[in-house]
């Protein structure tokens, strides 16, 4: 679906099924320099499982339009004021890697949003190299480049895919070359920036998954640990996956989620 | 962790030994269907919402190996293999063009290739303009509001005319159209047309990737660099899909969009599909493809000193060569070789040709390109009979060029071997009077 927020195109995916408000709603919050895409197997999946999915995409991010927001805190407000926008009053929220960072500030700053709470590859904080933020103002191809590189285990760096056909490392590349240029930049900067997360976990109150992965060099397992530590709740471990979980083991990703939901 | 170089790439993409029962080596599966775990799995398969195999024609866990190797190897977002070069350049037509469309064409390539655009496609309403490939202005003029791709090969095949990939590339990314690049004649060893800016690229696998002249194969390699939805020009990933609920591919897939289309649409409804013995064959020449094609090239650099100072040879032709129209671009672009299709001209003329196609006895006389073996042809008596004389003339063709495809063979045997077939051409020729 397409909308107009804050005098801004916003295209928010459904996985491929008609989207009703009142349903149950599953909404994805996607990482820095990703989109709605990156969900793409998680998206589709529950949609046809009777869930109503959906997965914006973040301004300056994938098929919306404007610019990147500068901190966690701004993107926990937009999502609050698209859900007003779409009409929906409780999701039941899963965010990967920053998006995990703006779920914890919704679901702590907004509880009666929220039912539930899931956290894949994420951390309390996710300090990014001031190398890499800075490579991602001034060569951003570079910096994608060292993030694909960082952000897949071995199936990633050898190209498999559950997808026939398809190569990890190239699609993931792609889609985040297709941002709006500096969409990066400030999605990593605002990770820097990012610090209330001991404080936003302690005050979550819904239930709440955590999915750590063996092999996670951007959000180490012992970081998204301690994040379940903070959080409590329920603890998947993916011991063969990299960060980009959601789409190198998607099927380990579904299944731990379909139990959580 | 290693961002993985050509050769191992080569080697290893794509596969990991597989956890049952350790096998290195790419296992064939030849089957043609696959049990679902339930109905919900089947359902899962079915709404392209998790990975997995449901029929052989439209995916096959051998043939996946090949394709994210050649997607890994190409920089694309993914590959589809395909039973031959011509079905995947048609599938990829199929995806992107409809009635009433119209495709910009070089003019200097594979006979089949232009055939399809000439006379097939323009059967079911899509019409096509060819142009010279190095000519980057007629190209641009030739472009219309209801083009829908320019497509070339980057080496002409057999007048190797170079298409200079990122100077076409700027004209199809203005226009909002996406560069097809036919890459057979290069392979991603020489060079890879979607990091210079091309959108998609067609492999015949037959030739070098395959390069031992048993199997043939194809293959679209998707870049994923091009947005589908800047205009209404593509419709097919625009709108909603004819199956699938509907689902609007450009969204839902994003960069992969084109490869889902031709899965869907061009495996499925046609099925030009390759089989998993073929894959498991390609594979095997796919490992030792940078072996093989710098061999082939130092092979080829011999054979031309050889041929250009040979006394019955009266042309050569070869990118390489400084007199070639295109050879600064060539070098520029393809640096590490500029491939092992050789022509020349037999003086003598027709007779003197036959004689030395005859008389050479390594070398194999056979309508083929890329064999691991050195291949010899007369284009004008073959590949290319079918043009006409004006087609002919337009194609760079003259009645005395042999084609040579450089193969691997201890290069003093082979241009012993060609020194004796030249000198039986030779004597026809000065039994004709000496013709030239």
């Amino acid at each position: 679906m397409k909308i107009i927020l804050h005098n801004t195109e916003i295209f928010a995916s459904t996985g491929g099924r008609s989207f009703d408000a009142a349903g149950s709603v599953v909404m994805f919050i996607h990482g820095s320099g990703q989109s709605h895409l990156g969900f793409m197997l998680q998206h589709r999946s529950f949609a046809n499982r009777g869930w109503q999915c959906i997965t914006p995409d973040m301004p300056g991010h994938g098929l919306s339009k404007g610019t990147a927001l500068k901190t966690v805190e701004l993107m926990a407000d937009w999502y609050v004021d698209f859900m007003q926008a779409i009409g929906v009053t409780k999701v039941t929220l899963v965010g990967h890697s920053m998006g995990g960072l703006i779920g914890l500030e919704l679901a702590s700053r907004y509880p009666h949003l929220v039912s539930k709470a899931a956290f894949i590859s994420t951390a309390l904080a996710i300090p990014v190299n001031d190398a890499l933020v800075d490579l991602a103002a001034t060569k951003e191809s570079a910096a994608i480049a060292a993030m694909m590189d960082w952000g897949h285990g071995p199936s990633g760096h050898i190209h498999e895919h559950t997808m026939p056909g398809t190569s990890h490392m190239q699609y993931g590349s792609r889609l985040m070359a297709s941002n709006a240029p500096g969409s990066l930049h400030a999605g990593l900067a605002a990770c820097n920036k990012y610090t209330n997360g001991p404080t936003a976990a302690a005050a979550v109150t819904c239930s709440t998954l955590t999915i750590v992965c063996g092999q996670d060099r951007m959000t180490p397992r012992k970081t998204g640990l301690a994040l379940h530590g903070a959080l409590g709740g329920e603890l998947v471990e993916i011991p063969h996956s990299g960060h980009m979980s959601i789409t190198e083991q998607p099927l380990d990703v579904n299944k731990a989620l379909q139990a959580f939901f | 962790m290693a961002d993985y170089k050509f050769d191992t790439l080569s080697l290893h993409a794509g596969q990991s030994p597989d956890a049952r029962f350790g096998s290195r080596a790419v296992p064939i599966h030849q089957t043609t269907s696959y049990v679902f775990d339930s109905t919900e799995h089947a359902a899962a398969l079915f709404n392209m919402e998790i990975g997995g195999h449901i029929y052989s024609r439209l995916t096959n866990p051998t043939v996946a190996v090949l394709e994210q190797r050649l997607a890994a190897l190409d920089g694309g977002v993914a590959a589809i293999a395909t039973a031959s070069g011509m079905s995947a350049l048609f599938v990829t037509v199929l995806a992107l063009c409809s009635a009433g469309d119209h495709i910009v064409s070089s003019s200097q390539m594979y006979g089949a290739n232009i055939n399809l655009f000439e006379h097939t496609l323009k059967r079911y309403g899509i019409e096509t303009t060819f142009v010279p490939p190095n000519n980057p202005t007629a190209i641009a003029e030739a472009i219309r509001p209801n083009t829908k791709m320019v497509f070339g090969e980057v080496i002409g095949n057999p007048g190797m005319d170079i298409l200079d990939v990122p100077a076409i590339a700027k004209i199809t990314n203005a226009a909002g159209i996406p560069l097809v690049i036919d890459a057979t004649f290069n392979t991603p060893w020489m060079i890879k047309p979607i990091e210079l800016g091309a959108n998609v690229v067609i492999h015949s696998l037959t030739k070098w990737i395959g390069g031992h002249g048993i199997a043939l194969g194809g293959a679209v390699i998707d870049g994923g660099n091009f947005d589908w939805g800047q205009n209404d020009k593509f419709p097919t990933l625009t709108t909603p899909h004819f199956g699938y609920q509907g689902a609007i591919l450009w969204e839902e897939f994003g960069p992969a969009a084109l490869s889902i289309r031709i899965r869907t649409e061009g495996m499925m409804n046609v099925g030009p599909c390759m089989s998993p013995q073929n894959a498991f064959y390609i594979l095997q020449g796919l490992e030792t493809l940078g072996l093989r094609m710098e061999k082939h090239m130092s092979n080829t650099k011999e054979m031309l000193e050889f041929l250009v100072n040979h006394e019955q040879i009266s042309w050569v032709k070869h990118p390489s060569l400084s007199d070639h129209p295109d050879h600064k671009a060539a070098m520029r672009l393809m640096p590490k070789g500029q491939g092992s299709i050789i022509t020349c001209g037999i003086k003598g003329g027709r007779n003197a040709g036959r004689a030395f196609i005859e008389g050479v006895q390594l070398a194999s006389h056979l309508a083929n390109v890329g064999d691991a073996k050195t291949l010899v042809i007369h284009p004008g008596s073959t590949t290319h009979s079918h043009l006409s004389a004006d087609a002919m003339a337009s194609a760079g063709l003259t009645d005395d060029l042999i084609r040579i495809s450089v193969g691997l063979e201890d290069i003093k045997d082979l241009k012993d071997d060609f020194k004796q077939a030249l000198r039986t051409a030779g004597k026809v020729a000065s039994a004709n009077g000496g013709a030239a």
